[in-house]
């Protein structure tokens, strides 16, 4: 009895795994490529004139292709399935088997070149979802680029001004937006730029797990995010301070010109042209304001309260500011920053501007500074008291500079740059405000505070450092 | 030279007709197993074969009793090691080579995705059946009259099972491969959790020392992968084929399989034995070993009834043919569906979150939440003392080979079962939602939470439900079977949580879909 069963058992068990070997064959003996071959195989017979090719045609075996790709240290088998790729013959079939458009495929020889360094992909993969490296499954960092993306493979080895000579000019009008949205005001790249960003050093070849992806829209991919956060930073990473404002055009040039910041350099024999970083060359004022400055201080001339920072972007190159702001310390500025806000400390050991740079921007800042001086200040500061200064303090100032003078709509006070001040600078700030700006004139054109109150105003937020 | 007239061409010609009988003659060495004698012949001739007795309790034959867990485990083996032969001859184990090795055998080696996903499926079978099998070995109480010491050599399979297991799981360099790398080594770091309050780690860094010397180096890297591949095809198979040898000359040593001692043949049997021949027979009605007149005394099987056997050829044998197949059959089912994950390279600049080990060592991971120190070293150390003293602390030698003893031993195992539950969901319930020692005070010394911890309590309370069962029934072997259940509760609750419930930063969640967007 019971040898019949486990004669029974024997017995199902032995079939159905002969069953599931048999299965297991026609898997393993019947691959994706293999029909798109055989597919390839048959048009070309049908294109084919004379009776040789015809022939020839037929006999061609199915079989996986790949092209070892040494220097580049990669194998990519996806002619396995887009068989025809150079052949001229399938210039008008349907995709697998199309012929590879454009003449790229002249300079960039297959067995040198290969497919995935232009359009990623897993070269590796033998079938369509794997190869494409398309959803979140498949594990795959670098998947397949669409189209308009494509010319970041561009520029890994070739300069920006022999591309737009040839019209593939995306990724170099995208570094063109970078550099005049002032992104670089808070993305090291090359070593120069803020630190409010992340750098920006190979981060189109980031793995996907690098990106927040949770609230990214369709594939999950690292140009989908890109897209997205240039669009709107803020619903991919609800934290980000990041300013910006862009065309869906120009999202799609800085995607393309992001994407192909890799971390990786390709081998020097496949590199063509030197590639500059167009922010080494020199500048005058004007391109370092906008490569550095505009996003977060725009044109400059009117102050902006920031609702994501939550206070007051001053305006820099505001008349009444200038007026009251001299070289040295619009220079002690920009080189210093000023702690506790967002302005990065932009001297060559911090932010990474040279000394030149600095002062070819301070130029430029100070073109609109108005010639004559402000009417200097009659009291003598040494005779100011600033008990009496905090009384009113608390009364006129403390409801933009906040009650300690930390700041808010208004300038934060404690900042060490402020603190550095002439006390006169500040009486005369006070005294004339700041045309265009939120700061108004406490003077005679204002509330009409006497000189003497002033000065003691002044004398107190000089105190400000020290108190708690 | 011979008288029948026959030519030296004929007589090749007769040789090569009956190449086919004279070879397997050879090899069988006596003839077709046609009568009993040759049957016997067949098994005891046989280099492989001889390992298992001429006759066969039929008690080892009834589906029921084993299971067929421990033949299963075995076949799981032999699979691994066909297919891990096989896809040894393309892997790599370099850190620059192994990702895309692994991917080649998924892509283009000729069948090489279903070999690797038997040799995966197989390995962690292999797992869940070994432990079915030392649950079947105690619940029927098989550790006992002679067989205490092989019991220990099966901790020591149990523990070779996981090492191979976790070694493998680190090969492919994948995402998964590395951050498991990184927990186990902090698994094996952790004694430096107790060194550090007890302010000796820089004296005496055991944990540290331990976790260098499995990477190779501070950090995982190339090192850590040749010792892993170094552990995973020669060091640790080495070991467990040693110690599989003798488990199983052991078990043979002893009379086969255990039985019960008063075994009554059911009707089937009866139609199902052709023996005994009391007499005439070609066997004596009891057992010897003949001239190995020094075996007796304490081996089992000497001077034992030869009642209720049959042959092991084909009886024995047709069942473990069929138990192979099945385990084949289903192995080969589920890997044609269901593939070995492969995820993206091994980054080690991006952390997975969370960073798991493989499942069969999250429920270490979990006690590892609580305390590195006693869920790396201390619990899982008290739990193989534990297994391994089983043997010696009870030694009730009667009701062996029945399922849980007695109808008190069913009652004791539900009731431990249905305790333990409930106490360990209260005790992790408690944990997860009232959090421990450091959320209310955050600088209690560490030093207090390795001594008092939901996983000390844990164990703390399985030891005291089995005294309290020793007490109560004045049975050792009724308290092994409290502890030994309250064992495999702990093993599958705290696996499930650590596999199921645990996400990022180690977080509670009912639900993966509830893992917070990264």
């Amino acid at each position: 009895m019971r040898n019949r069963f486990y004669f029974w058992v024997l017995f199902l068990s032995t079939s159905v795994l002969l069953i599931f070997a048999i299965f297991a064959a026609y898997r393993a003996f019947s691959p994706e490529w293999a029909d798109y071959q055989a597919e390839y195989k048959k048009e070309l017979v049908k294109v084919v004139k004379d009776e040789a090719a015809k022939s020839k045609a037929r006999s061609l075996p199915i079989e996986i292709q790949q092209m070892y790709l040494a220097d580049l240290n990669g194998i990519d088998r996806c002619t396995s399935c887009h068989i025809g790729f150079d052949n001229p013959l399938m210039a008008k079939s349907k995709v697998p088997l199309k012929e590879h458009s454009g003449d790229y495929l002249k300079v960039h020889s297959a067995e040198k070149f290969g497919c995935t360094v232009c359009h990623y992909g897993q070269g590796r993969a033998t079938n369509r979802k794997e190869a494409h490296g398309l959803g979140h499954d498949t594990h795959w960092d670098f998947p397949i680029i669409p189209a308009k993306y494509l010319q970041s493979a561009c520029a890994q080895c070739h300069d920006a001004a022999m591309l737009q000579a040839k019209g593939w000019d995306q990724a170099a009008k995208g570094e063109k937006l970078v550099n005049e949205k002032g992104c670089r005001g808070c993305h090291k790249l090359n070593n120069v730029g803020g630190v409010l960003g992340k750098a920006l050093e190979g981060v189109g070849s980031k793995p996907i797990a690098y990106f927040p992806m949770g609230a990214v829209q369709g594939e999950k991919t690292t140009y989908s995010w890109f897209k997205q956060h240039f669009i709107d930073p803020r619903n991919l990473v609800p934290e980000s301070e990041m300013k910006i404002s862009v065309t869906d055009e120009e999202a799609d040039l800085l995607t393309t010109y992001v994407l192909s910041l890799r971390a990786g350099e390709m081998p020097k024999q496949y590199r063509r042209l030197a590639i500059t970083d167009g922010a080494k060359q020199p500048a005058d004022g004007e391109t370092l304001y906008k490569r550095y400055c505009i996003a977060c201080h725009g044109e400059g001339k009117d102050s902006i309260f920031d609702e994501t920072f939550n206070h007051t972007v001053p305006a820099i190159r505001n008349p009444a500011m200038l007026r009251a702001l001299d070289d040295k310390n619009l220079k002690k500025i920009v080189s210093d920053g000023r702690m506790g806000t967002q302005m990065t400390s932009w001297k060559a050991t911090a932010a990474g501007l040279p000394e030149r740079d600095i002062e070819e921007l301070v130029v430029y800042l100070a073109k609109n500074r108005p010639a004559g001086k402000p009417a200097a200040f009659s009291f003598p500061i040494s005779k100011a008291d600033p008990k009496h200064g905090e009384t009113i303090f608390k009364m006129r100032c403390a409801l933009c500079h906040g009650k300690k003078g930390e700041g808010g709509l208004g300038l934060n006070l404690r900042n060490p740059v402020v603190q550095a001040f002439d006390p006169e600078v500040l009486a005369v700030t006070v005294r004339d405000g700041r045309k265009d700006t939120p700061m108004p004139p406490f003077g005679k054109d204002g509330v009409n505070l006497k000189d003497q109150d002033i000065a003691d105003v002044a004398s107190y937020v000089k105190t400000l450092a020290q108190r708690k | 030279m011979n008288n029948t007239n026959q030519t030296g061409i004929s007589v090749f010609k007769e040789n090569l007709k009956s190449i086919g009988k004279s070879f397997s003659a050879s090899f069988l060495r006596s003839g077709r197993p046609i009568s009993d004698r040759s049957r016997a012949a067949a098994m005891f001739n046989n280099f492989f074969l001889h390992v298992q007795g001429v006759k066969t309790h039929i008690n080892t034959l009834r589906p029921g009793y084993t299971l067929g867990l421990g033949f299963a485990s075995f076949a799981l083996l032999m699979m691994t090691v066909f297919t891990g032969v096989l896809i040894m001859i393309y892997y790599n184990p370099s850190i620059e080579n192994a990702y895309n090795t692994v991917k080649d055998i998924n892509y283009v080696v000729f069948g090489g995705r279903l070999l690797r996903n038997v040799h995966k499926w197989a390995g962690e079978g292999m797992i869940i059946f070994v432990m079915l099998h030392m649950a079947r070995v105690f619940y029927t109480g098989s550790y006992k009259q002679g067989r205490e010491f092989n019991w220990v050599v099966g901790i020591a399979l149990l523990v070779c099972t996981f090492g191979i297991n976790l070694s493998g799981y680190m090969l492919p360099w994948d995402q998964l491969a590395y951050w498991a790398l990184v927990i186990v080594s902090n698994i094996i770091q952790s004694p430096k959790e107790i060194t550090d309050s007890l302010g000796i780690t820089q004296y005496f860094d055991i944990g540290g020392l331990s976790k260098e010397l499995f990477l190779g180096g501070l950090h995982a890297g190339k090192e850590s992968l040749t010792r892993v591949y170094l552990l995973h095809i020669m060091l640790l198979p080495m070991i467990l084929f040693i110690f599989l040898g003798i488990h199983f000359w052991r078990i043979r040593k002893d009379g086969g399989l255990t039985k019960p001692e008063h075994f009554v043949p059911s009707a089937a049997d009866t139609e199902y034995l052709s023996l005994p021949e009391k007499k005439g027979g070609i066997f004596t009605t009891s057992k010897t070993y003949g001239l190995m007149e020094l075996a007796h005394g304490k081996t089992p099987a000497v001077g034992k009834d030869v009642e209720h056997e049959v042959l092991s050829w084909p009886n024995l044998l047709i069942a473990e043919a069929a138990l192979f197949m099945l385990c084949f059959a289903g192995v080969v089912v589920y890997a044609f569906f269901i593939d070995a994950p492969l995820k993206e390279l091994a980054n080690p600049l991006i952390p997975e979150n969370p960073a798991k080990a493989p499942w069969y060592f999250l429920g270490l991971q979990e006690l590892l939440s609580y305390s590195a120190f006693m869920g790396g070293v201390g619990l899982p150390g008290l739990a193989l003392l534990g297994l391994a003293l089983a043997p010696y602390l009870d030694r009730e030698q009667d009701h062996v080979g029945i399922w849980f003893s007695n109808q008190q031993g069913k009652k004791t195992a539900l009731l431990s079962l249905v305790v333990g539950t409930a106490v360990l969901i209260g005790i992790l319930a408690f944990a997860i939602n009232f959090g421990w020692f450091r959320n209310w005070w955050p600088n209690v010394p560490q030093l207090l939470i390795t001594l008092i911890n939901p996983g000390n309590i844990w164990v703390g309370f399985m030891i005291i439900w089995t005294v309290f069962v020793v007490r109560k029934t004045g049975s050792t072997r009724m308290g092994a079977i409290a502890l030994f259940t309250m064992f495999l509760v702990g093993f599958v609750i705290l696996t499930y949580v650590g596999t199921e419930l645990r996400g990022p930063n180690w977080g509670f969640y009912w639900f993966k879909s509830q893992w917070p967007p990264h």
